[in-house]
């Protein structure tokens, strides 16, 4: 990966602090965006339900922007376990690099991250969802996870996590360096079916876009064995953009690999 | 930046929603999902429905229909007269009253006023709900704990606990993820403003939308809406005497300063920097729970006509907006398992702004206010004793 440093570029620094670093003069919190990218991508590549993290805090970070090739960011961030576990460990720490191509989506990430979970625990984890994923008769009623007031009920839990999964596939994928993703609910489930042994999910998601503040919904078919790599398709509804009008597709099989822990 | 296609409208009406909804199976859905969320207490014209409550057993930690919150407003101004009062601030555009209430401890003292207003997002649910905790944690501690009741005795509160009304009956009965207000645009088609893009703080210059599809739409004009107007002309009335204007929302956990709307800093940015991040420690110190503070253009993203900016634009020294919990786990919809740990949290960060308040106003003021008489005498004293 090329390392970005042109006439204009600018490197600022942010130091660590007890209270949380303030981002000066950063631009609109791009160690923030870059961390929740190179999260996304993360949980993602590791492909496991039983093993998402979310963002603790960004705890120093340095940014090369180029205004014409885009920019580049090395940061060190905590996650914590998505599902915490008590008496265990939950906080990790993580080292990235991300690189958002001027305008474009599907930045380049190398991501690290300390073991929260043996390998072994989370391959356990894993299978045991899988199993109540087996179990679980005709989801197809279920409207909403979670549900006005964020209550998700426990025997759908597992759908959710693997939604989550899914969802992150998409989200790493639309992240530019102005825009952010989040996971705002699961919305409707247009199929929820065992192929070949496999998790075959057909579900639609809402994704919440950070700075247009919009809410985008995306359709997103995967298939999931556990310990298997993680296929996903997906299509979103797109908002119109200043250069033309019409949906954008994006469509990706991605055979990914697991990441070594 | 341009983008389109905002909510559904309409769907109790089976109009087929334009742009985003188009799929039969979101349609079906949506459906389901507004009669699932009617019995989660939707506004209801039929009182019998939703059982009385007293003030007793009002739980702090779940979330509120609009129905139950105007009902608390009155429990709580009939329970505590001697210090609530309820005023009317103005109609908002489906003509629902909007009600502010004032908390006010009797007193000879020189006053001054803080504001508080949630909800002016309708989704962010968790921002009513910590303003109705705000005014619990006052009302039941005013008397007996000596930071609270040193706060009463020299400054007014004014609590809105819902700004963007039609917008919160709507996400309780339609779209959980409804953003806007209601108002009609466009010849009928369109609906909603983002009221944090309509006060006329270089009203709709950048980071908000002209176009009334879109989630940042900022109006036909500077305060076009009611409910900002209701909001506006109330503070203005008051800003000789307000100094602190405090807005709540969710999510993304940060402590915004002025300005959005411009990368230039507020004439007391230094100072707002260090009350805000002493704030966000106070917060930290209670669940390990990490905001950032900084002015919105430098950490958030560029917005014009925020009510923060423009609070601080007549005069308001000590304007922030309050980003509460989480970082996008779950975003708007928060579980309610988290709010107490938010309320409490959020408390301690704004009790910790009041005490900076209160020591700029009254402890040095008061050493001033006491006059040059005081000096004049301690200096004659120092200069006899040394004769």
């Amino acid at each position: 990966m090329l390392l970005l440093l042109a006439q204009e570029a600018v490197a600022l620094a942010v130091p660590a602090g007890a209270g949380g670093p303030v981002d000066a003069g950063l631009g609109r919190g791009l160690l923030q965006q870059a961390a929740q990218a190179a999260l996304h991508f993360f949980n993602f590549r590791a492909g496991s339900p039983s093993a998402l993290r979310v963002l603790a805090s960004v705890q120093e970070g340095r940014a090369w922007v180029n205004p014409e090739k885009g920019c580049k960011v090395e940061l060190v961030f905590s996650t914590e376990r998505y599902n915490p576990q008590k008496g265990e460990e939950h906080l990790g720490k993580c080292s990235a690099q991300v690189f958002f191509k001027n305008q474009k989506p599907r930045p380049a990430i190398n991501v690290t991250c300390t073991r929260l979970t043996e390998k072994k625990k989370r391959q356990q984890e894993d299978y045991l969802l899988y199993k109540q994923m087996k179990q679980l008769k005709n989801p197809l009623d279920v409207v909403s996870i979670p549900d006005s007031h964020g209550h998700i009920d426990p025997s759908l839990r597992p759908m959710w996590d693997l939604a989550f999964l899914g969802s992150s596939y998409v989200m790493w994928e639309k992240t530019t360096q102005f825009s952010r993703y989040n996971l705002a609910q699961l919305s409707s489930v247009k199929q929820w079916k065992t192929h070949e042994g496999a998790i075959d999910f057909d579900y639609t998601v809402l994704l919440h876009e950070f700075s247009t503040q919009e809410i985008i919904p995306c359709r997103i078919h995967l298939v999931w064995y556990p310990g298997k790599p993680l296929k996903v398709k997906y299509i979103c509804q797109e908002l119109q953009t200043p250069e033309g009008s019409g949906t954008e597709e994006g469509s990706a099989v991605a055979p990914a690999q697991l990441s070594n822990f | 930046m341009c983008t389109k296609k905002s909510q559904t409208t309409k769907l109790d009406n089976a109009e087929v929603p334009n742009g985003i909804f188009r799929s039969g199976i979101e349609v079906q859905l949506k459906q389901k999902f507004t009669r699932s969320l009617a019995q989660h207490g939707e506004e209801v014209v039929d009182k019998t429905v939703s059982p009385w409550r007293s003030l007793e057993t009002y739980s702090y930690d779940k979330y509120h229909s609009m129905e139950e919150i105007y009902q608390w407003m009155n429990q709580i101004s009939e329970k505590y007269t001697d210090v609530v009062t309820q005023h009317f601030l103005g109609m908002t555009y489906e003509t629902r009253p909007m009600y502010y209430l004032k908390i006010s401890q009797p007193s000879s003292n020189p006053k001054k006023s803080i504001w508080m207003d949630c909800g002016i997002h309708a989704r962010e649910w968790i921002a009513p709900a910590f303003c109705q905790w705000f005014v619990k944690e006052l009302l039941q501690n005013y008397k007996n704990d000596l930071r609270i009741s040193r706060f009463l005795r020299n400054l007014d509160f004014y609590v809105l606990p819902v700004l963007n009304i039609d917008g919160y009956i709507y996400s309780w009965t339609t779209d959980r993820l409804w953003r806007k207000s209601r108002s009609l645009h466009d010849n009928g088609t369109c609906f909603g403003t983002d009221l944090n893009r309509n006060f006329n703080a270089s009203w709709c210059s950048i980071g908000a939308s002209k176009n009334c599809q879109d989630l940042t739409f900022c109006g036909t004009g500077p305060a076009s809406e009611p409910e900002t107007k209701a909001v506006s002309s109330f503070v203005e009335s008051q800003k000789e005497n307000i100094v602190c204007f405090l807005t709540i929302h969710s999510y993304g956990q940060y402590i915004l300063l002025p300005y959005g709307y411009t990368k230039n800093k507020s004439s007391n940015h230094e100072e707002l920097i260090q009350v805000g991040q002493k704030a966000a420690n106070a917060l930290k110190a209670k669940h390990g729970t990490n905001y950032r503070v900084g002015s919105s253009a430098d950490i958030l993203y560029s917005s014009s006509g925020s009510s923060r900016d423009w609070a601080r634009d007549i005069g308001i020294p000590f304007s922030y907006t309050f980003e509460l919990r989480d970082n996008g786990t779950y975003g708007f919809v928060l579980p309610e398992a988290q709010i107490q740990p938010t309320c409490e949290e959020t408390m301690e960060a704004v009790l910790s702004i009041l005490d900076d308040v209160y020591a700029k106003y009254w402890l040095s003021n008061s050493a001033g206010k006491v006059t040059s008489i005081t000096v004049v005498l301690s200096l004659l004293m120092s200069l006899i004793a040394l004769l």
